[in-house]
């Protein structure tokens, strides 16, 4: 049993990977932009595996290879313990929370060490600017789950999703998936908070990258867009609950649905320059979450 | 694998631009516009090494190096003035799809060597005393300084940006004397090279800002002619970033291109505003000049500098 649901759940991420890099490719028609078709990614990672990858000098060989193991394993872990039913999850951890906040603290640590191991200063810059802001978005991330397993009085996911039978933490807590979605942008290095990489430093941590350790790259940043979205399902739209449609499907559209608002986000929202995004996030989000659990709290009491 | 080399082929060429004198607004639009396109971030992920307009001979080894940063297989272009668009991106597909169905790729430009000799003592090469100093493969060594901004000692480590950095203006090379990515000292080495008007037009100026901004998108959208759509974009230019008297600051000159007004004023030596910015910054202020106000101001001040007192 367990096996065909890990099965299930690798064959969901897979999906899920394709379905982000579409996203990613429909996106320009918001701009007035051309819509890739369904078989874009496909292609794009086809060209990227005909490639050689290119060396650099000196570089730190095993961690350049790791990383991207690292940030898929991390993803996957992340995943396994969101509820794909009612109380049914891959792996039934009674602190699924504290789970995914060490894959959330690890992520930045592989980032880090993507910069790192090339060896050349545009990815090192990445790697420095990502630890920077990783950081304090590490703390509202904390705040903002530690509120939403008030109602339920658990750290385990299965007990948050069921404590939502009545209505979701999207309504009795509405600040909490705006703020996660500014963790999620972080941890799959998009948009206004893709500090690893940026145009002024020619792509940051992957400057260096070609052929298949960029393909690798960009699958681990979209699998970790898969997993952060399904546990923002789970936390704040109730995961597998719903009428009619079996669980799983209900998981799938509402993880679909947290993925496209990444991506759009994504897209839509200038970046600042790394010291001003410091301020903001210390002085304006880094307040901001912890009324958001105060209230929660009070609300929960 | 010939159905994964038949998948690639249908994939959007990846392409570095190199671009060279008058060719700076023709190719923005060619890759705002263009089907079948995409510019690369950087060399390492692109196929394609476009040569567009004329690379002044003193900018050859740097285009030759940049060449040798492709990875395999790769194949230059060359894009004189005149070419339409069409042609070129016409050449740009049909060359991609060569290469993705197994054609032969370049050979490297240049010896793969270190550029000087080893040069150092001890099990790092690292020369000096200890660990410290020396120039191994002639690159100094990091030495502590003192930061810039506070005074905390840190490791400076002196690096060339240019003259084909996707995020300088083409043609401009900077020596960069950083603390992590402050800026200690800048020294211009190369001017950026010369472009006609129409680069300096405010819809260009804007999307240039709008993709350090990380808009690509709205960028794109920008450079076909239409208002872009994006939130937060005055505000993530801070405030107060490269202000002159007379040109207002950056965030300024970026209202005044979004609502499709050339700016004004000219800033007195650039280069001399860098030293104690972090480079992003130091990549905004930079593009919020047009390209033509920029390559005079710059070389106004190397005049001054040459005159002697």
């Amino acid at each position: 049993m367990s096996v065909l649901l890990a099965a299930g759940v690798l064959v969901a991420l897979a999906l899920g990977i394709w379905l982000g890099a579409w996203f990613d490719r429909l996106a320009p028609a918001l701009e007035g932009g051309r819509a890739a078709g369904p078989m874009a990614p496909l292609r794009d990672w086809a060209a990227l595996l005909i490639r050689d990858q290119a060396e650099t000098e000196a570089p730190d060989r095993m961690n350049r290879l790791l990383a991207p193991a690292w940030y898929l394993a991390l993803a996957a872990i992340g995943l396994s313990v969101v509820p794909v039913a009612e109380g049914l999850a891959l792996w039934h951890s009674p602190v699924g929370i504290v789970v995914w906040g060490s894959c959330e603290a690890l992520i930045v640590i592989t980032v880090f060490l993507h910069g790192w191991s090339p060896n050349a200063p545009f990815p090192l810059i990445g790697a420095y600017r990502y630890a920077a802001i990783g950081l304090p978005v590490m703390l509202p991330s904390m705040f903002v789950l530690i509120a939403a397993a008030l109602p339920a009085e658990s750290l385990s996911l299965i007990a948050i999703v069921d404590s939502q039978r009545d209505s979701w933490n999207l309504v009795r807590q509405p600040l909490g998936l705006p703020l996660f979605l500014v963790v999620g942008l972080t941890l799959t290095l998009r948009g206004p908070l893709d500090f690893a990489g940026g145009v002024d430093i020619a792509g940051g941590t992957s400057a260096e990258e070609s052929g298949a350790g960029l393909f690798l790259w960009q699958v681990a940043r979209l699998a970790t867009l898969v997993a952060f979205s399904a546990l923002a399902a789970a936390v704040f739209l109730g995961g597998p609950l719903g009428p009619l449609l079996p669980g799983p499907v209900w998981l799938a559209l509402k993880t679909a649905l947290v993925m496209a608002l990444t991506v759009l986000a994504g897209r839509l929202i200038a970046r600042t320059t790394p010291s001003r995004m410091l301020h903001v996030l210390w002085v304006w989000l880094l307040p901001l979450s912890f009324a958001h659990l105060a209230v929660s709290g009070m609300v929960a009491l | 694998m010939s159905w994964l080399r038949t998948l690639a082929a249908g994939a959007a060429a990846p392409i570095y631009p190199s671009i060279g004198a008058g060719m700076l607004a023709e190719v923005e639009q060619l890759f705002a516009s263009a089907p079948g396109l995409r510019r690369a971030a950087s060399p390492r992920d692109a196929a394609l090494l476009l040569v567009a307009g004329d690379i002044p001979a003193e900018a050859r080894p740097a285009l030759d190096r940049l060449h040798d940063q492709l990875p395999h297989p790769r194949r230059t272009l060359a894009w004189k003035a005149g070419e339409p668009s069409t042609q070129i991106s016409a050449r740009l597909n049909e060359a991609w799809r060569d290469l993705a169905h197994g054609a032969p790729s370049e050979p490297d430009r240049l010896p793969d060597e270190p550029p000087n000799p080893w040069r150092g003592i001890g099990p790092h090469g690292q020369g000096g005393k200890g660990m410290m100093g020396g120039t191994p493969r002639g690159r100094p060594m990091a030495m502590t300084g003192a930061d810039i901004r506070d005074g905390l000692e840190l490791d400076r480590y002196t690096a060339r940006v240019g003259p084909f950095a996707p995020m300088l203006p083409p043609g401009l090379t900077l020596e960069l004397t950083l603390q992590g990515d402050v800026i200690v000292e800048a020294h211009v080495l190369s001017l950026p090279f010369p472009q006609p008007e129409e680069a300096d037009l405010p819809a260009l100026c804007a999307a240039r800002m709008l993709r350090l901004l990380g808009l690509e998108g709205a960028a794109d959208r920008m450079t076909r002619g239409h208002a872009p759509r994006a939130a937060w974009i005055r505000g993530a230019v801070p405030a107060g970033l490269g202000a002159w008297p007379g040109a207002g600051d950056a965030r300024d000159r970026l209202d005044a291109w979004l609502s499709g007004r050339q700016e004004g004023g000219a800033p007195r030596d650039p280069a001399r505003a860098l030293p104690g910015l972090e480079w992003h910054e130091a990549t905004l202020l930079l593009a919020s000049f047009a390209p033509g106000t920029l390559r005079r101001a710059l070389a106004e001040a190397q005049d001054l500098q040459e005159i002697p007192a």
